[in-house]
């Protein structure tokens, strides 16, 4: 009997041993699974944290053919719409787009054109629709008010006037130039100084003469300029300058609101690149600071790595989509690192969206897929104002130009509308992350979410009377 | 007003963790109700940041579909999974 106790205590003690091995071993199990979940959802964080900074490229990331020719600023949308002179040398592109837009049932009462057109832009008379009343007209008004003082007085697109910032004396480059000890370090204090100035972003690219326009034109006094006989320098280095424009004043698109915040941003942006370039002139290095004359913004920017080209025919950028306007300056100095352009998952998600495309007024947006020549019309008259020869989506800047004359001011609808514009809160950060590393249907969804959650209504009265409440905040 | 809120929602968090080992150590919860019970408080708070984040950034039917498509479900999972562990106890009473 004792023995049997005994040989039972045994087994009894055997089986709780092995019981507790089991036990540990289990736990080790579960421990392992979920430090390896941890671990797995870290490696996830991590990625997702590094395709949201975009994925960098050692070239331009939209393919550009070889036969690509820099643009003519004449065929400049506006500077064409500000110029006489143009216009009387090409009555053919008038002609053209009032029987384009008789054929599409959108001439309306009289006939169209550029320059006469345009002559009393958002002058009034002021309406009963919310947002075009004289409170919104004079806070437009107010917005430009610094921007044309520091653009040379009136014309946007002037890159000549001696009493701009914009101008190109290089009086104040200074006898001794600067020595930094490295290229990294004259990066950091050139975006440091852009930072201070008030940039929301700031990219530093090679000065490419793809996206410079030749020849350069100035639409005031009417004169063709050239990079070998009238720039001051063989510029090196573009240094790009985004700014962010007012989400509840962009909110209320189509309005005079939308134009006080465009207003704002481009005198903030002349007044960023204008202290920028005298910051390098100061170093001993040449610079001239350009808001929309002497290259096209948005491939710098994209060169600068700053944003992604969008179907709506600007950049996105992280954190503020397409709710920036851009500056830049040319310099000399080149002692610099340059920031690889990057992409964002954007263009894949402009082709699922169409959101801008659904909400433009004009019908100016294309609907379909990047391509290498414009498909709105073969007709080569009707062309003039295109890029030909670079892969992205290509819009009919006519239209637009001309919805903005018909508004009695500007439109940026497509601003408003665009899923990417949205005030920077954590939500909107974690549904971009979602966003880089979905494929394309989720996208489509994710567009279907933005409209039900009540975001990017264009047109929309109440964002007019809420504009003028946040007041109280300050 | 938004990091008074990610302060509240650090309180309900360590609250909802505090109370999930509680209610583990006393009913014996297998990884399928800890997960319930984990998901439906998560997506509670969630909700909860989602919707008081939209309402501060002027968007406030943002705010109120969130707490719809995200608190509701949260809710609902909650609910669910706390009234079968009960039901499940007082069976086995």
């Amino acid at each position: 009997m004792k023995k049997e106790s005994e040989s039972s205590t045994t087994n009894n003690t055997q089986n709780e041993t092995k019981d507790a091995h089991n036990s540990s071993r289990r736990n080790f199990l579960k421990f392992g699974a979920l430090g390896a979940g941890a671990v797995a959802a870290a490696a996830a964080g991590v990625t997702i944290v590094k395709r949201m900074e975009g994925i960098p490229h050692e070239e331009f990331p939209t393919p550009v053919n070889d036969d690509f020719t820099p643009f003519d600023q004449r065929n400049q949308i506006n500077v064409f719409g500000n110029s006489k002179a143009l216009n009387e040398k090409h009555p053919e592109r008038n002609k053209a787009f009032n029987a384009q837009l008789k054929k599409e049932g959108q001439l309306g009462d009289k006939e169209f054109h550029f320059f006469e057109s345009s002559a009393n832009f958002m002058q009034g008379p002021y309406r009963d629709t919310p947002g075009f009343s004289q409170l919104e007209q004079a806070l437009a008004h107010a917005g430009f008010y610094s921007a044309r003082q520091q653009l040379g007085g009136g014309s946007m697109e002037g890159p000549k006037h001696p009493d701009s910032v914009s101008h190109w004396r290089q009086d104040m480059v200074a006898e001794q130039k600067y020595q930094f000890s490295n290229p990294k370090e004259a990066s950091l204090a050139i975006k440091s100084a852009a930072r201070m100035f008030g940039a929301a972003r700031c990219g530093i690219t090679r000065r490419d003469k793809r996206w410079d326009y030749d020849p350069m034109y100035d639409a005031r006094t009417e004169k063709i300029l050239t990079w070998e006989e009238d720039f001051p320098f063989e510029p090196k280095t573009v240094i790009v300058i985004l700014v962010e424009m007012d989400y509840p004043a962009m909110a209320a698109a189509p309005s005079w609101l939308g134009d006080a915040t465009v207003g704002d941003a481009y005198a903030n942006a002349i007044k960023i690149a204008g202290q920028l370039n005298v910051f390098l002139q100061r170093l001993g290095y040449h610079g001239v600071a350009s808001m929309n004359d002497v290259g096209l913004n948005a491939p710098y920017a994209i060169a600068a790595g700053l944003g992604e080209g969008a179907r709506n025919g600007q950049i996105i950028t992280p954190t503020y989509g397409p709710r920036v306007r851009i500056s830049k300056i040319y310099t000399d100095f080149e002692f610099v690192e340059y920031d690889p352009p990057r992409t964002f998952g954007v263009t894949s998600f402009c082709k699922n969206c169409k959101r801008c495309a659904d909400s433009c007024p004009s019908e100016a947006i294309t609907f379909g897929d990047p391509s290498w020549e414009p498909e709105f019309s073969t007709d080569p008259e009707s062309l003039w104002h295109t890029s030909k020869g670079i892969w992205k989506f290509h819009n009919d800047s006519r239209k637009c130009f001309k919805f903005w004359i018909d508004n009695d001011g500007s439109c940026a609808n497509c601003i408003c509308s665009c899923p990417y514009n949205k005030p920077d809160f954590w939500h909107h950060r974690l549904v971009d992350a979602q966003n880089v590393i979905s494929p394309g249907p989720v996208h489509s969804f994710m567009r279907e979410m933005d409209i039900l959650f009540g975001y990017g209504a264009v047109s929309d009265p109440d964002t007019v009377k809420n504009f003028w409440k946040l007041g109280e905040k300050i | 007003m938004m990091d008074l809120t990610w302060y509240i929602l650090g309180v309900l968090t360590g609250g909802a963790l505090y109370g999930t080992y509680v209610f583990s150590n006393r009913f014996k919860l297998n990884w399928l109700l800890l997960s319930g019970m984990g998901a439906g408080a998560g997506l509670l708070l969630f909700s909860i940041a989602w919707g008081v984040g939209a309402v501060l950034e002027g968007v406030p039917r943002a705010g109120s579909m969130g707490i719809l498509l995200f608190g509701l479900p949260g809710l609902i999972l909650l609910t669910v999974t706390i009234r079968h562990i009960i039901s499940k106890k007082e069976v086995a009473r």
